[in-house]
């Protein structure tokens, strides 16, 4: 590698970290997206530390075998256990990190595929353009809980199998508002510049559009995540999803199911429910304060 | 002596902003007798528009204004809601500038001018119809949208609203600009002719001086929330005192003269932002006479001739360098 | 509004509606290889009965036959029979249309009116404490899945009061006059419909919310001030009628995910509608009923969609004369 190219490696690299921590900086005047970063520590925290808090067996069905069913929370299960006596304190745990996972690889996908397309329907112009668009425009109309649930029916119940669907269903929006920024983009004299110097497509869009659309794209992203979890915890809870690695939200179906509600087992349905809220709550509350960061014009809403 | 229809002392208008308390007007002494057009020129940013919308209590609840605004010899500023909204429009009117967004788009123009005469209780015997024939529109255009019309039609239905409640003082704030040379002078002229018909007062707020010289009897030069110099208009426009003033004239071609246009004159750099005022004269690190005694000095308004009418601040004038 | 204006957006929901009729043959017959495979049954199908389910579901000949008969039987509202019940998913249908009509109805009706109230006055005050509590709350609101409301409702209203019926349409096996029986079925209709309002309740408040806010900065506020209009006639007259622009699309969007909502929420209080139906044909892998409730769903969003750019070109002149 060349010496200027090191160099210039370096300048992008140091420019990124300066933007990283001027966003943080930002955000920590910034109350609601301050409380939404400190939340969302603690569920990666609390994901994250999934071993040291309950073995990864006390899933499987036979661990309940000795115990009581629906047994109120006690000092060996502190937050009770579930109709086939398993402690729920460890489905909770572990319960966080497939919610997690499934949240954010949904978003990957959508944002992966409303980013493509987004990009190339704001650059290309004609038939390319038009057609993505339509294809957009279906995405956007049809209710996506059906469709993930025709998907779902069809291509599987796995948790992967649930991202993919999610993902699949939850681009469009995405794709509508990078499009639009694009489209502002290319007018700046920059991009026009670059242009008429003969650069190609692919390397305006990756080195002048890709730049100035990414702070959307992430501000974007981080607000996709919550809506995954909460169409995951739905999926869940009408049946798909794997019972012996639960989600929260197949947590939620196990409670529906077993008839805890009926006979007030708070314990059993109470903790995945809050949880939920509570991880919505802080990649909304994130997402909303980059959106404001981000975007100026957005200051004080 | 007849009470004028405005008498503005003081003037104090700022801002609340993240950086602290932001000073948009810095005591303004205004007065407008009747049948008399008051042009008050500056430079966007100089508080001009700040004054107009503080004049009836438009400004938003945090803004500060302190001072005094006498209509008819009533303070508006001391006054309870109610009776500052039945101020509004009935006794003072705004012209807007109509390339804003000053019309609501979902409303039709009929219905927006109607809106004024119905609020105040003034059921106008020719309605909304007549005063859009008086501007020159035609009566059919009230059941028009917004967006149905010109630039130059805004501006005339804008004219035909600020008529709506027989007001004794209309504020024009830059109802000409980014009209075209031709409808400016059309939508002036009509201006003049209904405020000699109905013996209006104005208030005709400007970046430009030469629509001036056609309507105002008297000028004031705004610069960074202050009046740097007022006089007669005919007087003042003629000849230019303050520094600041005479730069601003010569920044505007001059028209017939084509090397005026090729080469603008007059004004370098950027008006001061408020926020960051240069200490003593706030024109001085612009101003090509500034003097060492401009950094420090704060200069008041001073009569420069025997009339007490021309008045100017500035060391240089009215033996304030002494 | 034009007329070309009108058939341009009628013709565009018809050619969604197009598109979804094929996604979903393309969907159930061709990602989907043995459609009969799902089927719990075959394994007791006689090879005759195999032949006349094979038939009856048009999954004959090549793929552009089944195609044909397929589009054919779509235009009959022909779906075929449940895998379920075996009865024709029409029937079905038609039966439990109503219940989820009358659910979603009510909440959508509720939820529109008490949010985009909330949302406004919420805006107007922005900042103030009200505007502080409603914007939490709405935050909150929006972050809880709906069904978690009526697991709520369920174990600590109607478990613990007992004032509310636990679930169903109506009190099975009561002998009530007509009057009765109407006031029987509103009893169960409450809690399911608290469910639906409170879910959706947030997200309208916030997009009124910052619609009114965006509304705010504009100048025509400040020329109906000048005017001398009462802050409350600025609100009404001009404030609202804009801020409710752009709402109105999302709105129109978001009442096709209340339709999504009504599954859960049919689900946790048994309320023998659609959304039922669509939780019981996942649990049993009902697919015809599935398809059919998935093309009912889509035509119900279109048909939201093309009503909101209806009423949308009614309350902005601007849109009426675009060519």
């Amino acid at each position: 590698m060349k010496n200027s190219d090191r160099l210039i490696r370096a300048m992008i690299w140091d420019r990124r970290r300066r933007a990283f921590f001027g966003v943080l900086r930002e955000l920590r005047h910034d109350r609601p997206g301050f409380i939404g970063l400190l939340l969302l520590t603690f569920f990666g925290l609390f994901a994250l530390a999934a071993p040291l808090i309950a073995d990864r067996s006390a899933l499987l069905a036979a661990s309940g075998r000795n115990n009581p069913d629906l047994a109120a929370p006690s000092a060996k299960f502190l937050f009770g256990t579930d109709e086939i006596g398993r402690d729920v304190l460890a489905q909770l745990v572990w319960g966080s990190r497939v919610s997690l996972f499934i949240g954010l690889f949904a978003t990957l996908v959508a944002v992966v595929i409303g980013s493509v397309v987004g990009l190339v329907a704001g650059y290309a112009k004609g038939k390319v353009s038009a057609v993505l668009l339509a294809i957009d425009d279906f995405f956007l109309v049809v209710p996506f809980l059906p469709l993930a649930i025709v998907l779902a029916v069809v291509l599987g119940r796995s948790p992967l199998t649930l991202a993919i669907v999610i993902g699949f269903t939850s681009w469009a929006g995405s794709a509508r508002l990078i499009r639009a920024q694009v489209l502002t983009l290319r007018e700046r004299a920059y991009v026009e510049r670059a242009q008429a110097l003969g650069a190609g497509s692919w390397h305006v869009i990756r080195r002048h559009v890709l730049p100035g659309v990414a702070p959307l794209i992430i501000a974007n992203a981080t607000l996709i995540v919550p809506v995954a979890i909460l169409t995951e915890s739905t999926l869940s809870f009408l049946g798909f999803g794997d019972r012996l690695s639960p989600s929260w939200g197949k947590l939620l179906d196990g409670a529906q199911s077993s008839g805890s509600i009926t006979i007030n087992a708070w314990w059993y349905f109470l903790p995945p429910g809050l949880c939920i809220i509570g991880i919505v709550l802080a990649f909304t509350m994130l997402g909303r304060a980059l959106e404001r960061i981000f975007d100026p014009r957005l200051r004080g809403r | 002596m007849t009470t004028p229809v405005l008498q503005v002392n003081e003037l104090q208008v700022s801002y609340h902003a993240h950086s602290g308390v932001v000073p948009a007007v810095r005591g303004v002494d205004l007065e407008i007798a009747h049948g008399e057009t008051l042009g008050l020129a500056g430079e966007s940013g100089c508080g001009k528009s700040t004054l107009a919308l503080a004049l009836l209590r438009l400004l938003p609840p945090t803004t500060k204004v302190t001072g005094s605004i006498l209509f008819a010899g009533k303070d508006i500023l001391t006054m309870r809601p109610g009776e500052v909204r039945a101020i509004r429009w009935a006794q003072a009117s705004i012209i807007f500038q109509g390339a804003q967004h000053v019309l609501n788009p979902v409303r039709t123009i009929g219905r927006q001018i109607d809106e004024a005469s119905e609020t105040h209780g003034m059921n106008r015997s020719g309605g909304v119809a007549e005063l859009l024939e008086i501007v020159g529109l035609g009566a059919r255009r009230a059941k028009d949208y917004p967006h149905e019309l010109s630039g130059g039609q805004k501006q005339r239905a804008l004219i035909a609203m600020a008529l709506a409640c027989d007001p004794m003082l209309i504020i024009a704030d830059e109802p000409t600009t980014a009209l075209d040379v031709m409808i400016q002078a059309q939508i002036l002229q009509m201006l003049e002719e209904i405020k000699r018909e109905r013996g209006l007062s104005m208030l005709f707020i400007t970046h430009d001086l030469s629509v001036l010289s056609q309507i105002a009897d008297r000028v004031a030069i705004m610069y960074a929330g202050r009046v740097i110099e007022v006089g007669a208009g005919r007087d003042l426009l003629r000849e230019f005192k303050h520094p600041y003033s005479i730069a601003l004239a010569a920044s505007f071609p001059v028209i017939g003269d084509t090397a005026s246009r090729r080469n603008p004159r007059g004004l370098v750099g950027d008006p001061p932002s408020p926020n960051d005022l240069p200490s003593g004269c706030a024109f001085h690190p612009r101003c090509s006479v500034a003097i060492e005694k401009c950094r420090s000095t704060d200069v008041v308004l001073k009569s420069v001739s025997k009339s007490m009418d021309r008045r100017v601040a500035c060391l240089h004038f009215g033996g304030q360098s002494d | 509004m034009s007329w070309r204006y009108l058939l341009k957006k009628v013709g565009g929901a018809f050619l969604t509606m197009a598109v979804v009729v094929v996604f979903n043959f393309f969907l159930f017959r061709i990602v989907d290889r043995d459609p009969l495979a799902k089927y719990r049954g075959r394994s007791k199908l006689t090879p005759e009965q195999r032949e006349t389910m094979i038939r009856r579901m048009g999954l004959e000949g090549s793929k552009w036959d089944q195609f044909v008969v397929y589009v054919k039987s779509v235009f009959r509202l022909d779906f075929g029979r449940s895998f379920d019940s075996t009865q024709p998913v029409l029937e079905e249908i038609k039966m439990r249309l109503p219940a989820t009509l009358l659910l979603v109805g009510v909440s959508t009706l509720l939820t529109i009116f008490i949010g985009l109230y909330i949302g406004t006055k919420a805006g107007w005050r922005r900042g103030s404490r009200f505007d502080k509590a409603s914007t939490s709350a709405s935050m909150v609101l929006y972050s809880t899945p709906e069904f978690f409301f009526g697991m709520l409702l369920l174990a600590f209203v109607a478990g613990r009061t007992g004032w509310f019926p636990t679930g169903g349409l109506r009190t099975v096996g009561a002998d009530h006059d007509f009057v009765g029986n109407i006031l029987d079925r509103l009893h169960h209709l409450v809690l399911p419909m608290l469910t639906l309002t409170l879910g959706y309740l947030g997200s309208y408040a916030l997009i009124m919310r910052t619609s009114m806010i965006e509304t705010l900065g504009e100048d025509y506020l400040v020329t109906a001030r000048a005017k001398g209009l009462k802050d409350s006639e600025v609100m009404s007259r001009h404030a609202v009628p804009n801020a409710l622009l752009p709402s109105v699309s999302l709105i129109a969007i978001s009442c096709g995910y209340i339709i999504g909502g009504a599954i859960t929420t049919e689900t946790v209080f048994s309320y023998p509608g659609l959304g039922l139906a669509t939780a019981n044909a996942i649990q049993n892998n009902d697919l015809p009923m599935l398809q059919a409730l998935f093309m009912l769903a889509s035509a119900a969003v279109i048909l939201f969609n093309l009503i909101a750019d209806i009423i949308y070109a009614f309350l902005d002149p601007r849109v009426k004369r675009v060519e």
